[in-house]
């Protein structure tokens, strides 16, 4: 039970991240291989403003949303369009995002050197106990604000007319230019959002974690195998994907093998692939020729 | 046109005999070693290239084969002293089969889903490999695999393993070559363009998806059984997934649609790899742009634009041979 | 699709360019003078980047001192440092590039120890000694390689003093151990588990985690579960840290113990509360009253502005064994080298008094127990011997 407890805010940054892919792919059919190095960078930027401008917590999570955001949308504008522009093979895009998580891994290393940095948390991370269970505030508080910001992301994408746009390109790219959609603009937006949502779960992971160069990788792709498992595309099942995720870890970690929790993870996304891969979490889609 | 022809088989030439004579004018070792693995590469890198270039796959799981190429061979042969060919064919077996039984699930999914089965893979040999200690060795890896040996002839210099590495350079190239000329060459680059049409064409895509994973996974797993041979130890630490992207790199700017490509792109990776040591982080800063430049910019590659810039050559070449044969009358 | 081609023109690039460097590196080398050639390899870059910079700043301090006080005889060293990023490959490359371009005459290196694994190869192949200041995994020195020599501190050494200190220090019956998934973690796990069995404590739970991992909730519920009243960690600092952190958060309240490994003063710092009452064995403390090692902890802080660490302490002393070994040889001829260092004794170093074994290992090495206290490390008890 302690395992199930312990799943949950691994889970809630691993929903994040896949709620990212997730949006991004729907909007533009593009996998976005940086992402989990927008995590890093998030926490890296977050430490920045806490460490030389003194921001408190909210600030520095809101100021490293922005700024990883208009990061974002610098990645999109330069290398993305172009990219689409020239009618690239959808690996070739993969293989650019790649670059991108190259360039901004290696360049953190040598902004921030290889030593992890210590982010404070802005609540305690003594335990609590509930029962025999514990948990600590610092968890509670990494489940309360990912679920606050998919909350969020839920409203914008309901309710204000971008938000509309977004899921217009999403369900049919030609029809939303038909309709007179700025296409490149809404590109740009979801990819500035999914920015941001990672930055923000580096920020709350941060504290738990430390802040290295290359804690993004790990987060990005465990992030990407959830949003498959739970069903890329759509933006609930990857969430559900997510938490799904990180209980599992957990609980295969402590009971089944801790060497090779990783790979049992791997297997259930080749097993999910091979059975059904439209997703755990999702009605059975037909597979986009 | 007899000039032509004469040219174009003094270049064959000179592509054939400049590498067999290589050895004689180097004989520095550390140049030789360097060559000696980028050659390696090649290997791998002639697989990506069946597999993305000409059927538009992506894999970025080839550490994993590459991994069980070496520690089938290399088991093999410390344990059971198994000689080196049959080590090498035995891990070639290994990775074909361990390459079907991932295709069949596998080719059923595009996109970012075979991306990540193939990470997926990628991962999981690594894993293994990392925690079946009793078998593997676990992270202290295999060491003292021993030298091949062939009928009496010692392999164990840099120049020798150099021809050694060369003869599987050439052969690989020349079943690439082969295929990408013939029947089923044409349908890979057929499924490449566009797979629906070549499937309402009666091609059975996913039949030659497949082997082309499989061919891919092959190249990987003889790349390396001479891998083990040559360094003479492997741990898990050398088959990561930056080394799978590595290698997806050398395919992708070099040249996914040729075989020229790999060799390009797996020479100036490991040489740049060598002689921009001393930039550290930087350099890889500096990989990450020319990956990214490379895939807007130069599609192709190196290889294809070496390609782009000849044909240009020759159009301009062309229309002044006709220009100053005083035309046809049309001006 | 032409392939023929294609290839005349790069390799005719590359045998031009091979050719001439070859030709410029052939020529001029020393002519009668007497000077060693060292050559040092180490991770300058990724995670392990502090660990190979201090080794280079160590070995570099060291060269220019022995050179001064000319405590090689009248031998000059001259070092070649190369980075191998922790990489098992490009490290054999390294070493392959010192022997080749440099021609240097013995190498220290690596750390990684699949890096140094890799290295023996090459060192092997072309016969000249190899040196390891930072490796500790055990098969090393079990390769039967007559040219290697450790001068790392001892990992079963420092496995058994831990397990005795549990036992008779702290009188801990049920233990476990948390180790890292690679060959320092592993070969520790072994001995560990070895010396948990000869002396009578029970063993209750043994995961292991991959570096780089960030949560180690799972391992921990594991061992929580079992009751264990000692953990016995074995890996690298940032992983300790975040386990000692994570282990407190579960309301875990055993001792926790660890080796060299994660000894360095950022263990302190980013473990915080959750690592006071950390016991562990180094090899060397910056604090140490000892006058040997706070000369060089003056000078290296006089010269570098930063506090030395132990890799950087074990590199110092290599020099200066290697100097030693020079000046008994007066020789730069491997086999020479090579008896020399085997028969290495009577130094009294920073961290230690060297002496190999038959294998390579150096049994001479003090051994610090440790615990943190504070910011710093406290001296608890100095075992020497084997």
């Amino acid at each position: 039970m302690q395992y199930l407890l312990n799943g949950l805010p691994i889970g809630a940054i691993y929903a994040l991240v896949a709620l990212s892919y997730s949006l991004i792919y729907t909007a533009s059919g593009v996998l976005n291989w940086s992402q989990g190095d927008m995590v890093m960078l998030g926490a890296y930027l977050g430490f920045a403003f806490f460490h030389f401008l003194h921001f408190g917590f909210t600030l520095a999570l809101l100021g490293a949303m922005l700024l990883v955001g208009a990061i974002g949308i610098l990645v999109q504008l330069c290398i993305l369009r172009p990219l689409r522009k020239r009618q690239a093979p959808p690996i070739n895009v993969v293989i650019a995002t790649l670059g991108v998580a190259i360039v901004t891994r290696n360049l953190a290393l040598a902004i921030w050197g290889p030593e992890a940095q210590i982010f404070p948390s802005p609540v305690s991370s003594a335990p609590l106990a509930i029962g025999a269970l514990s948990v600590t505030r610092q968890d509670l508080l990494i489940v309360a604000v990912a679920i606050l910001l998919m909350i969020v992301l839920h409203y914008l994408l309901r309710k204000t007319r971008k938000g509309k746009a977004l899921r217009a390109v999403a369900q049919d790219r030609y029809a939303a230019v038909l309709m007179g959609v700025d296409t490149e603009k809404s590109d740009a937006l979801a990819f500035a959002a999914s920015a941001a949502l990672g930055a923000a779960a580096g920020i709350l992971v941060a504290p738990v974690f430390f802040v290295t160069f290359n804690m993004g990788a790990g987060i990005g792709l465990k992030g990407f195998v959830a949003a498959v498992i739970g069903g890329l595309g759509n933006i609930p099942a990857a969430i559900a994907g997510g938490f799904f995720l990180g209980i599992v870890e957990s609980v295969a970690g402590g009971q089944i093998s801790s060497g090779y929790r990783d790979a049992i993870t791997f297997a259930l996304l080749i097993l999910v692939l091979w059975l059904r891969p439209s997703g755990l979490f999702l009605r059975k889609v037909r597979q986009r020729v | 046109m007899a000039i032509e022809n004469t040219g174009k088989k003094l270049v064959l030439l000179l592509a054939v005999a400049v590498p067999l004579l290589l050895p004689l004018l180097v004989s520095n070792n550390y140049y030789l070693h360097v060559i000696n693995l980028a050659g390696i590469y090649t290997l791998i890198a002639i697989g990506l290239n069946l597999l993305s270039g000409y059927t538009g796959q992506v894999s970025m799981g080839q550490a994993g084969f590459f991994a069980l190429g070496t520690y089938v061979a290399g088991l093999l042969a410390i344990n059971l002293g198994i000689p080196f060919w049959a080590a090498s064919l035995a891990a070639i077996a290994a990775c074909a089969l361990c390459g079907a039984a991932i295709a069949i699930p596998a080719m059923r999914l595009s996109g970012p889903y075979l991306v990540l089965a193939t990470v997926g893979f990628g991962e999981i040999i690594r894993l293994i490999l990392l925690n079946w200690t009793p078998v593997t060795r676990g992270a202290a890896g295999l060491t003292a695999i021993p030298l091949p040996k062939f009928f009496g002839w010692q392999c164990s210099s840099e120049a020798q393993f150099y021809y050694l590495i060369f003869s599987f350079v050439l052969l690989g190239t020349y079943v690439a070559y082969r295929l990408a000329h013939s029947k089923v060459g044409r349908t890979f680059a057929a499924i490449r363009e566009d797979e629906l049409a070549a499937e309402a064409m009666g091609v059975r895509v996913n039949r030659y998806k497949s082997a082309a994973f499989v061919l891919s996974a092959i190249y990987a797993g003889m790349a390396g059984a001479l891998y083990g041979a040559f360094s003479g130890v492997a741990s898990p630490d050398n088959f990561t997934f930056d080394d799978s992207v590595a290698f997806l790199c050398m395919s992708v700017i070099g040249g996914s649609r040729t075989i020229v490509g790999a060799l390009i792109g797996s020479f100036m990776l490991t040489g740049m790899s060598e002689a921009l040591r001393a930039l550290q982080t930087y350099r890889l800063i500096l990989y990450g742009g020319i990956l990214i430049f490379t895939v807007i910019y130069m599609p192709q590659g190196l290889a294809g634009l070496a390609a782009t810039v000849r044909a240009r050559l020759r159009r301009t070449a062309g229309r002044s041979a006709a220009a100053s044969t005083g035309g046809e009358g049309k001006a | 699709m032409s392939q023929g081609k294609g290839w005349g023109a790069p390799v005719v690039a590359l045998l031009i360019v091979c050719g001439l460097s070859a030709a410029l590196a052939g020529c001029s080398q020393d002519a009668g003078k007497k000077v060693i050639r060292i050559g040092v390899v180490g991770p300058e870059s990724g995670t392990a980047a502090q660990l190979g910079q201090g080794q280079h700043k160590a070995v570099q301090m060291a060269v220019d001192e022995v050179n001064a006080k000319k405590a090689a005889g009248d031998w000059q060293v001259e070092a070649y440092f190369e980075d191998d990023e922790g990489n098992p490959t490009k490290s054999a490359n390294a070493v392959n590039k010192l022997i080749q371009q440099s021609k240097v005459h013995l190498v220290i290196g690596a750390i990684n120890s699949s890096a140094t694994l890799a290295d023996m190869v090459v060192t092997g192949r072309a016969g000249i000694p190899q040196i390891t200041a930072g490796s500790t995994g055990a098969s090393i020195t079990q390769q039967g390689n007559k040219w290697i020599f450790r001068t790392a501190a001892n990992d079963e050494f420092q496995a058994n003093a831990l397990v005795r200190h549990a036992k008779e220090v702290l009188g801990l019956k049920k233990v476990a151990t948390f180790t890292a998934a690679d060959d320092y973690g592993q070969s520790g796990a072994k001995l560990l588990a070895a010396a948990a069995e000869k002396q009578g404590l029970q063993l209750v739970a043994s995961p292991t985690y991959n570096n780089g991992d960030k949560d180690f909730k799972p391992q921990l519920l594991t061992i929580k579960a079992g009751g264990a009243q000692g953990i016995f960690l074995w890996g690298l600092y940032t992983e300790a840290a975040l386990i000692s952190k994570q282990a407190r958060q579960l309301a875990i309240n055993a001792q926790l113990f660890g080796a060299s490994g994660m000894a360095a003063q950022k263990l302190i710092e980013l473990g915080g509360e959750a690592a006071q009452g950390l016991v562990l064995t180094q090899t060397f403390l910056p604090e140490s009253a000892n006058p040997v090692v706070k000369d060089f902890v003056a000078k290296y802080k006089g010269k570098y502005q930063e506090s030395p660490i132990p890799h950087a302490a074990q590199a110092y002393d290599t020099v200066y064994v290697i100097a030693d070994a020079l000046k008994r040889a007066n020789s730069t001829a491997p086999d020479a080298l090579r008896e020399a260092l085997a028969k290495t004794g009577g130094l009294k170093l920073v961290t230690g008094e060297p002496k190999f074994n038959l294998q390579g290992d150096d049994i001479g090495k003090y051994l610090l127990i440790t615990a943190i206290k504070g910011d710093k490390f406290e001296l608890l008890k100095t075992v020497t011997g084997n």
